[in-house]
């Protein structure tokens, strides 16, 4: 044993490496970069399926939008408003702003700020709604007129209404159950 | 006592003058002073925050339904509640400060220029996961500035072009605050940081032994005579009394000033007058004064900025053929940082 090994030492020292490698060093980079792609995968596939364990199931989100009653259109005068929260957690400000009896008396306003989320409030003494997270103010239309919202031109979005049979609806979103 | 000393010294082959040895490192003399011992102040506020943290968790319930009631009964109902809870509050705070004074007293000595930029680095890892830390802390009291802080910085993930709104749900688990979203900051708050940090300030705390510690020389100190003092007992004692004032200082604190309960969080009404912790005021006034995605993109170039400031320094020094440009843009920085909270905190 010990003089086959000794053999192939003397062998390997009187034969040159044949383009600066031999076959053992090509096998051991060999084994050594499949060893590598073996741990890499293996363990980026395990790093996939954390990040796909963490992120929330699109199931649980699914969120359709449908036509939900919201009130008698004659409950309603000119200015009153009300705030109407979706199943889905979908938060308007619904206010009548004529008296033709049809939609477009109504405007359904998102009480969501476009800027960072807080809640915004009507301000009723300065006719504006108003984010009290970072100062964004907003026209009754919903329109930016102050603050990072006017800088990045984010307006309150709007909800999409319909009146039939005087009840008034708004598309907004639910929650699926399946 | 030699019978235990021999079953220990058989077992355990090292000796106390080999342990003193180990554990000893040659103190440079600046550090007699007591306002140059800023590094140690946040590492034993951080074992504070370990130690209460711990018991706080005993009685902490992270979900929406309970987590402010349970809160409310660690304050008002168990032995010493209120105290644990104040003096994690007030630790909070107080490592915050020190972290950022050790930060300001390495960067105006220029501590952090060849061959300490990699530790700078690291510090500011510190930094960061420090700010997270008392980040998510507030956000597990579910009172309303937890409720609204957290919708605020999950959207302002969400500006962040292509990966933002990924971030965004995996910090809530789910498109908006949900049942998932007080564990998740609960587990982010008292596991993965926290782990985060023992191992960043393990690193800190080797690579400073590693290269010894940055040497001033102040003008009232004579030339001749030793540069350095023994770590073991010297430096150890006083450690030692610091812990003890920042002690006796939580507990001034945390009588005088208690941690108190706000309002409970209510997702349907921002409260007409809500700011973030002082910590937060340059951000949050940063966020008032420019539009959403550049307000957070420029943050994140500040952020690097600092990052990686020990190479923008040698770029500065070697264009210029300068060495103290760094002191003014610092106290320009510094000017800025401080101008921002307090203009914050008096609107």
């Amino acid at each position: 044993m010990k003089d086959s090994v000794m053999t192939s030492e003397a062998e390997k020292a009187e034969t040159p490496p044949v383009g600066g490698d031999d076959r053992r060093s090509f096998i051991a980079r060999f084994s050594g970069w499949w060893m590598g792609w073996g741990l890499v995968s293996g363990y980026g596939y395990f790093a996939s399926m954390i990040v796909r364990f963490l992120y929330p199931s699109s199931q649980s989100e699914n969120k359709n939008k449908s036509w939900q009653f919201v009130a008698e259109v004659n409950s309603f005068k000119q200015g009153d408003s009300l705030t109407f929260i979706s199943p889905a957690g979908d938060k308007a400000v619904i206010t009548r702003m004529g008296m033709k009896g049809s939609e477009a008396d109504f405007i359904a306003l998102s009480s969501v700020c476009p800027h960072l989320g807080c809640q915004v409030h009507w301000e009723s003494s300065n006719n504006r709604y108003f984010c009290p997270c970072h100062g964004g103010a907003f026209d009754p239309k919903g329109k930016p007129t102050a603050g990072p919202p006017k800088a990045a031109g984010q307006s309150l979005p709007h909800f999409t209404l319909k009146v039939e049979n005087e009840l008034l609806y708004i598309k907004a979103g639910t929650r699926s159950l399946v | 006592m030699g019978v235990i000393g021999n079953w220990f010294k058989e077992r355990l082959p090292l000796s106390g003058v080999d342990l003193a040895e180990l554990t000893n490192e040659p103190v440079p003399n600046h550090m007699r002073r007591w306002w140059w011992c800023l590094g140690g102040t946040p590492a034993y506020l951080f074992v504070v925050q370990i130690v209460t943290g711990i018991l706080l968790a005993m009685y902490y319930q992270p979900s929406p339904e309970t987590a402010f009631e349970s809160i409310g009964r660690i304050t008002n109902e168990v032995s010493f509640g209120w105290y644990i809870r104040s003096v994690h509050k007030w630790a909070a705070t107080l490592m915050i400060a020190a972290v950022v004074l050790h930060q300001m007293r390495i960067y105006f000595t220029a501590a952090y220029r060849k061959p300490r930029e990699i530790n700078w680095m690291i510090g500011m890892c510190l930094l960061l996961c420090t700010l997270l830390l008392g980040f998510t802390g507030y956000s597990l009291v579910f009172e309303q500035l937890s409720y609204w802080g957290v919708t605020v910085a999950s959207n302002i993930c969400d500006t962040v072009p292509v990966v933002g709104s990924t971030i965004k749900q995996m910090l809530l688990g789910g498109e908006a605050y949900n049942e998932n979203t007080i564990p998740r900051f609960f587990i982010l708050h008292a596991a993965v940081l926290p782990t985060l940090m023992v191992m960043l300030i393990g690193l800190h705390i080797a690579i400073l032994r590693l290269q010894g510690i940055s040497e001033l020389q102040f003008e009232d100190e004579p030339e001749a005579g030793p540069k350095h003092f023994d770590f073991f007992p010297d430096h150890l004692y006083t450690e030692l009394i610091v812990g003890l004032v920042l002690m006796i200082l939580l507990s001034v604190l945390a009588t005088l000033y208690p941690a108190g309960m706000g309002t409970h969080a209510d997702p349907l009404t921002t409260p007409e007058h809500i700011k973030p912790e002082w910590f937060f005021y340059p951000s949050f006034l940063w966020l008032k004064w420019f539009p959403g995605t550049f307000a957070v993109l420029s943050s994140g170039f500040i952020v690097f900025v600092m990052f990686v400031w020990p190479f923008i320094d040698a770029m500065i020094c070697k264009i210029t053929k300068r060495d103290d440009i760094y002191v003014w843009i610092g106290i320009a920085g510094v000017f800025m940082l401080v101008g921002m909270t307090v203009w914050e905190a008096l609107h």
